[in-house]
């Protein structure tokens, strides 16, 4: 019994050093340091695009070398992980130190206050929101509170597999083509009993039918994102277009897109194109088989104009970080010329840093990056913004997949969409 | 004093478990019956009372009676089937053949297989244009998108899955049935498959019940193959959505914890009803020595 009571109390007591190790190590240099005492601390980084992780984790580096006292650690969530795991962390308090975000979930976290407003250290000329975009700066501001500062922007491109294109005897895609050229190419390319089709007419927003939407005349929504554009004449009109694509076996049917994603579909060489965002080239070069075959074109014009959907990564802190001025510290490194000089170079997305996007195009000489760039000027913003957006946005795709696989019609879907839109919005007010 | 020290003893060596189960099981089912009754704003650190708003918006939904009917309809298919071809292979299993530890072994392995990497090879059998089965039965169907067949695949993927542990459980019943009462039966001439319904099944009707009871509450749950094979933009998906991936869409998608938690509200309510069913037709069916 007395032995017994020994190991008890032996067992019980090792439990309690364990448990006592872990709090002091998540305690680990707490608090903020002063000027002089230079505490070794290690702020986390959280990021959602794998394929850009070794640039961030480049720009990481850097700045602990002019920091020695800071350390980064770059960790990369996937994007469809991603908005879950910060919606648990934000309310418990854990939320990374720095993270990317997006425009349309930061109203959200803004809103909730688990950002950190920097208004005052850009009006103490910390830093400088001048040297990006301002429609960048204007995503992560609300009632004149700065949050973010821009990382990178994106923009959508026509990828073409060249070959596929020299074998059918086809000028390559450039900038006089229109909708109608793209659907008449995208037939004569088409060889459904090889497995080969023209163009990828996916279900997809951003690198899809937003566009489409936009070069018809039509809108995703308002100006004062009010009311949603979906059951705009011009909007359904866009979308019976994109539709009739796979109708004509010009593009393969949503079933087999849901099989197999369209952008894998052109990565081993089955799709002569397809929309896919800048920050996506990294992906494409990854494939061996299309690798030195494939090329950007810019959109094709519609009826109404050439439309494209602009949209920026931001990088904010959070509230309840137990180093903010190291995060800080951060923050305004990864806002700075030498981020995103990084970024460009090592072709992880197109910095938002005035005037430093061209080495991001010159990374891949070999590429026409240049059509990002050229189309961001007239490109509309992402539709993001509003309170609403998180569950309008996750809602469309539900819908319009009924429409896209068959089940409803093309008219019917963009309505309820449409509907559901504004039901969302009324919601949220 | 001397039999309270024992008690603390004893707790002490329960409590892992029993602090997992109350922290990760009981506060969440007490926690989300609570939260159905709420609107929660700024994800869940402003919470409004709305009573049963939450019931009264699912009960007007037809989504959520047509998620229910493919809950049933899975439960319906999937346990059965799994039950019937669980015993088949136990039996078989439990019989003097060759290499009878190998086959134990491949029936038992889709148990110890990772869901999700299994998941993966349905999708590439079931593809429609270069899938296994297709080409093994020289159709093409679309047979995880097509709303006629998605229900059938999923079963079949949770049928496949469900049998190695189950026949193991059956083998076990198998097992604990005495030899002395199938020598008793053979003097009195029976063969075959009079043995196998005469004494096999009443002796193992306990055993079945016991799994029957598990299926239909896992059955009731499914998610996962939904999730990894199905897939959000499938336009198979209201055809086969089950309670729990209504729940998963409407809480981690949607962000709207409240109607979620009222989802799940309902399906416990269905598992303990469906549970309590079971018992009382048990003396019908099952046969305790």
């Amino acid at each position: 019994m007395n032995i017994r009571k020994k190991m008890a109390a032996g067992i019980a007591s090792l439990l309690l050093v364990t448990l006592m190790a872990g709090c002091n190590s998540s305690n680990d240099g707490g608090g903020a340091t002063d000027s002089g005492a230079q505490k070794s601390v290690t702020i986390s980084y959280t990021i959602w695009d794998k394929n850009q992780q070794p640039a961030m984790e480049a720009i990481a580096d850097a700045f602990t070398e002019q920091h020695p006292n800071i350390k980064v650690k770059v960790d990369a969530i996937p994007w469809g992980e991603y908005w879950t795991k910060m919606s648990a962390a934000a309310p418990a308090g854990m939320l990374p130190d720095v993270f990317w975000m997006h425009g349309g979930q930061f109203m959200k976290y803004a809103e909730g206050q688990f950002l950190e407003p920097i208004t005052d250290k850009v009006q103490a000329n910390e830093i400088d929101l001048n040297n990006y975009a301002s429609n960048l700066v204007s995503i992560y501001t609300i009632d004149g509170q700065n949050y973010g500062i821009p990382k990178d922007f994106d923009t959508i491109g026509l990828a073409y597999n060249k070959e596929l294109f020299d074998q059918a005897n086809i000028p390559y895609p450039d900038d006089t083509w229109d909708y109608a050229k793209l659907a008449e190419v995208a037939k004569q390319l088409s060889q459904p009993d090889k497995g080969i089709y023209g163009f990828g007419a996916k279900l997809d927003t951003q690198a899809g039918y937003w566009n489409d939407m936009l070069a018809n005349g039509g809108f995703i929504l308002n100006d004062d994102m009010t009311k949603s554009g979906y059951d705009e004449l011009a909007s359904i009109e866009a979308l019976k277009a994109r539709y009739q694509m796979i109708l004509d076996k010009a593009s393969p049917t949503h079933q087999q897109m849901t099989d197999t994603d369209s952008v894998e579909m052109f990565k081993s060489g089955k799709l002569a194109m397809i929309f896919d965002g800048s920050w996506d080239n990294g992906n494409l070069a990854s494939s061996e088989i299309i690798k030195g075959k494939y090329d950007w074109a810019p959109l094709p014009k519609g009826k109404v104009k050439r439309g494209n959907i602009i949209n920026g990564i931001g990088n904010v802190m959070s509230t309840k970080g137990k180093h903010k001025d190291e995060a800080w510290q951060f923050l305004k490194f990864l806002g700075s010329k030498e981020a995103a000089e990084i970024t460009a170079e090592m072709g992880a997305a197109i910095p938002a840093f005035n005037n430093t996007q061209d080495a991001w195009v010159k990374n891949n000489p070999d590429l026409n990056l240049q059509v990002f760039i050229d189309q961001a000027a007239d490109a509309t913003p992402y539709p993001s913004g509003s309170k609403s957006y998180p569950v309008w946005f996750s809602k469309e795709a539900e819908i319009m997949s009924q429409a896209w696989g068959g089940a409803i019609s093309i008219e019917e879907g963009a309505k309820k969409v449409a509907e559901m839109m504004n039901q969302a919005i009324e919601d949220a007010k | 004093m001397h039999s309270k020290s024992r008690y603390i003893w004893a707790y002490m060596m329960i409590a892992p478990t029993l602090i997992g189960t109350l922290v990760f099981w009981s506060w969440p089912a007490v926690y989300s019956i609570y939260l159905s009754f709420l609107k929660s704003e700024n994800f869940g650190l402003v919470n409004h009372w709305v009573g049963w708003a939450n019931y009264e918006r699912l009960f007007m939904d037809e989504e959520f009676w047509q998620n229910l009917r493919n809950t049933i309809l899975y439960v319906v298919l999937f346990v059965p089937t799994t039950i019937i071809l669980s015993t088949f292979f136990a039996v078989l299993l439990n019989a003097k053949i060759k290499g009878q530890a190998v086959y134990r072994v491949i029936y038992f392995l889709p148990q110890v297989t990772m869901a999700a990497a299994a998941a993966m090879v349905w999708v590439i059998i079931f593809a429609q244009d270069y899938g296994l089965l297709n080409s093994v039965l020289g159709t093409h169907i679309a047979w995880i998108s097509d709303k006629r067949f998605a229900m059938y695949a999923l079963v079949m993927v949770g049928v496949w899955g469900a049998i190695g542990f189950n026949m193991l459980l059956i083998l076990a019943g198998l097992q604990g049935i005495p030899r002395t009462l199938y020598e008793a039966a053979e003097i009195d001439g029976a063969v075959g498959f009079r043995k196998f319904r005469s004494i096999t099944l009443p002796l193992l009707t306990p055993t079945l019940f016991f799994t029957s009871i598990v299926l239909v509450i896992g059955a009731t749950q499914i998610f996962d193959s939904i999730y990894l094979i199905i897939g959000k933009t499938n336009v198979a998906l209201p055809a086969v959505r089950s309670l729990v991936y209504a729940y998963y869409q409407n809480s981690f998608i949607y962000y709207d914890q409240n109607y979620g938690a009222a989802i799940v509200n309902i399906l416990l309510v269905i598992n303990l009803v469906l549970t309590g069913i079971q018992f009382m037709l048990q003396k019908k069916w099952v046969i305790y020595d």
